[in-house]
C-alpha cells in the first residue's frame, strides 16, 4: 500500500527515547498499539556513584543506541522501509544523553526520509497512559511525578493541555532520592523508601507540608526534603537511634498527601472526571494506592500506566509523537536538545 | 564508491562527500551553531550540492576522537543512524589523523595538538607512506608543554596541527626549531580529509561495528577518576 494512503491507524512510528539513563527504542502500530518497546537500562552502572553521572549515562547510549533500534525493530517484526515516521525525545533531561538520541532519529528520518517529531517526555511520560488504557481519552487532569518533575497538567485534548502547576524547587521524585541517600538506600532511591515505608508508621514524624492553600497547584518539596534531613541529623547528634521504616513512611505520607490534596482540587476545577498518573514516581505503590482510594471515594475515574510504561521508555514517546503528528507537530533537521524543556500550554 | 564524510570533533563542523578519490563537495563551517542543530540540515546540503541521492551513498567515514565528547557523540550517532539506515559500511578516523591529511608529504611528521581541557592536550604523531599515514607516536593526553617537547626530540620538521596549535602555539616564543605552525584553515579538521583517509581504509578492508563502535575518549569522566581517587585504585589512562 502507498505510503501516503495508508490509514492512519496503521501508521508505523519508530520511536527513540535517551533523556537520562535508559537507552530505549520502540514500534508503535496507529497510536496505541506496541509492536516493541526495548528499553536498556544503566541504573547498575551508576549506583556506585550514587546517582546518574551525565558523561557516563552519554557513553553508554552512544554504544546502546543502535542495538536498541536494531532489537525493536526485529521484535516489532518490520523492516527499516516498513517506518513510516521517526519520533524522538528532545528534553527535558541530560542534554549529552538527548542528544544520542536526537542525532540518532534526525539521521534515520533524513536516510529513510520520513518525517521526525520533536517530543516532550514529560508528554510522553501522560501519554503512556493511552498505552495502558484503551478507552481512555481526554479530557482529564494528570498528575506528572517524576525525578526532575511534579506537575499538574489539564490534558483537554490530545493536542491541547493546560500547565495548572509545577514544582518551585525540588521534584517529589528529586527529595525521595536524596533523602535515601543520607539514610544509606542505595540508588534508586524512590523504589527504597516505597518499600521501607511500608513496615512503618507514617503518622510517626510530623514533617511539614508546603503550599497548602485551595487553588494553588504549584508544589515546593524543599522544605520537606531539608526537614528530613535536620530531623536524621539532630538524632544522630542526640546518639538516638532513629526507626528507618517510620521516617520513610512518615516523608512519603507528606509527599502524597500534597500530591492528593492538589490533584484532587485541580480535578474539581477543571469540572473533569479523571485523573491520570504519570511518571516514573508513579511506580511507587503508595502513591498508586492511595490515589486510588481516593479518586474512588470521589467518584473519579483513575489511571496509571503499567509499571514498564511509568519508567523512562519510548513507547510512551512513539504514542505521543503519533498524536502529535496528527495535528502536523513535525521537525526538521535543526531540532536540538532541550534540556530544560518545560510543559507549557499548548 | 559515493562516500559520506563527517567531523564534529572540534569547533569546526565538517561534512563531505567524495567519490573515487575525489572530493565532490564540501561544507566546512566554524561559527557560533551548535553540531547538534547544523550536521544533518549540512548533510542534506552537501549531497544535493554534490548531486548525491541517499541511495547512492556506499560508505560513511567519520571523525572518532579525540575532542570534544559531545561533539564525537553527535557525529557518531549520525554516522551510525546513516549507515544502518542505508546498510552501508561505517569507518572511523581519528581525528588528529584526519587532520594530518592536510601534508601528505614525506620527511615530515605531523603532530595533533587538541585541547584535553586544564592545560592538556590530546597528542599523536603521524608520518606519511606515500599512500596513507602510519601512526608513528600513540595517542594519549599529555601537557602542552610536553608535547612540544615531544617535536623537538624528532629529527625531521614537525607540523602541528589541531585547535591548540592555533590557540596556543602561536604565543609562543621558544618553541623547538622544527615545529611549524600552519595557517589556522590548515591545522582544524576537514571533512574531505576523513573522506580520503575513510576511502583508503575501506579499500583496506576496514569495516566498524555500527552496533557498537565507540568514540576514541582517551580521557574518563570525572565521575569515574574522583571515584578511583577515593577507592585509591591507580588512575589509568583508558586506551579507548
Amino acid at each position: 500500500m502507498d505510503k501516503v494512503n495508508r490509514d492512519k491507524d496503521n501508521i508505523i512510528t519508530l520511536a527513540i527515547e535517551s533523556s537520562c539513563d535508559e537507552t530505549s527504542a520502540a514500534v508503535l502500530r496507529g497510536g496505541r498499539k506496541i509492536l516493541s518497546n526495548i528499553i536498556a537500562t544503566q541504573i547498575p552502572v551508576h549506583r556506585k556513584f550514587g546517582g546518574v553521572v551525565p558523561e557516563i549515562a552519554s557513553r553508554k547510549h552512544i554504544i546502546n543506541i543502535m542495538p536498541v533500534i536494531d532489537e525493536a525493530l526485529s521484535q516489532g517484526e518490520v523492516e527499516l522501509k516498513d517506518i513510516d515516521q521517526v519520533a524522538v525525545t528532545y528534553g527535558p533531561g541530560l542534554v549529552g544523553a538527548l542528544l544520542v538520541g536526537v542525532s540518532a532519529a534526525k539521521s534515520l528520518a533524513f536516510t529513510l526520509d520520513v518525517p521526525l517529531i520533536g517530543v516532550n517526555h514529560l508528554e510522553g511520560h501522560i501519554f503512556a497512559n493511552f498505552l495502558s488504557w484503551p478507552e481512555l481519552k481526554p479530557p482529564f487532569v494528570a498528575l506528572v511525578v517524576s525525578g526532575g518533575h511534579t506537575s499538574l497538567v489539564h490534558v483537554k485534548d490530545y493536542n491541547s493541555f493546560r500547565l495548572m502547576g509545577q514544582t518551585r524547587d525540588d521534584a517529589a521524585g528529586e527529595a525521595f532520592d536524596k533523602v535515601a541517600r543520607v539514610m544509606g538506600l542505595p540508588y534508586p532511591g524512590g523504589p527504597q523508601i516505597d518499600k521501607l515505608a511500608q513496615a512503618g508508621n507514617p503518622m510517626a514524624i510530623d514533617f511539614p507540608r508546603a503550599l497548602q492553600e485551595k487553588g494553588n497547584y504549584e508544589f515546593s518539596f524543599s522544605g520537606l526534603k531539608s526537614a528530613v534531613l535536620n530531623y536524621l541529623n539532630s538524632m544522630k547528634l542526640k546518639g538516638i537511634e532513629i526507626n528507618k521504616a517510620d521516617v520513610a513512611a512518615s516523608f512519603q505520607n507528606a509527599v502524597i498527601e500534597v500530591l492528593l490534596a492538589k490533584a484532587l482540587d485541580a480535578v474539581r476545577e477543571t469540572g473533569c472526571d479523571t485523573l491520570v498518573l504519570a511518571g516514573g514516581v508513579a511506580a511507587n505503590s503508595s502513591l498508586e494506592r492511595r490515589l486510588r482510594e481516593i479518586t474512588e471515594k470521589n467518584n473519579i475515574k483513575f489511571y496509571f500506566p503499567d509499571k514498564i510504561l511509568c519508567t523512562d521508555n519510548a513507547a510512551m514517546i512513539g504514542c505521543r509523537g503519533y498524536y502529535q503528528s496528527l495535528a502536523g507537530g513535525y521537525s526538521d533537521l535543526y531540532l536540538n536538545a532541550v534540556p530544560g524543556l518545560a510543559l507549557t500550554d499548548l | 564508491m559515493p562516500i559520506l564524510a563527517m567531523d564534529t570533533a572540534t569547533m569546526v563542523s565538517g561534512v563531505a562527500v567524495a567519490d573515487n578519490k575525489k572530493l565532490l563537495a564540501e561544507i566546512i563551517v566554524e561559527n557560533k551553531l551548535t553540531h547538534s542543530e547544523t550536521l544533518l540540515p549540512n548533510v542534506e546540503k552537501v549531497m544535493a550540492m554534490a548531486g548525491v541521492t541517499r541511495g547512492d551513498l556506499e560508505a560513511v567515514a567519520v571523525s572518532i576522537g579525540p575532542g570534544s565528547f559531545t561533539g564525537l557523540r553527535i557525529g557518531l550517532a549520525a554516522a551510525k543512524a546513516i549507515a544502518y539506515g542505508l546498510n552501508i559500511p561505517l569507518v572511523g578516523i581519528p581525528t588528529m589523523e584526519g587532520m594530518a591529511w592536510h601534508y601528505p608529504m614525506p620527511g615530515i611528521t605531523v603532530a595533533g595538538f587538541v585541547d584535553a581541557q586544564k592545560g592538556n592536550v590530546y597528542t599523536a604523531h603521524y608520518k606519511w607512506n606515500g599512500i596513507a599515514f602510519d601512526e608513528t607516536r600513540k595517542i594519549e593526553v599529555v601537557s602542552l608543554e610536553q608535547a612540544i617537547n615531544l617535536c623537538g626530540e624528532i629529527n625531521t620538521p614537525v607540523v602541528a596541527v589541531g585547535d591548540m596549535a592555533e590557540k596556543k602555539l602561536t604565543k609562543m616564543d621558544d618553541l623547538p626549531d622544527n615545529l611549524i605552525i600552519p595557517p589556522q584553515h590548515m591545522l582544524m579538521p576537514r571533512a574531505a580529509n576523513i573522506a580520503m583517509a575513510g576511502l583508503k581504509k575501506l579499500a583496506d578492508g576496514v569495516k566498524e561495528s555500527v552496533m557498537d563502535m565507540e568514540p576514541i575518549y582517551i580521557r574518563k569522566s570525572e565521575a569515574e577518576v574522583l571515584w578511583e581517587k577515593r577507592h585509591n585504585k591507580p588512575e589509568q589512562v583508558e586506551n579507548k
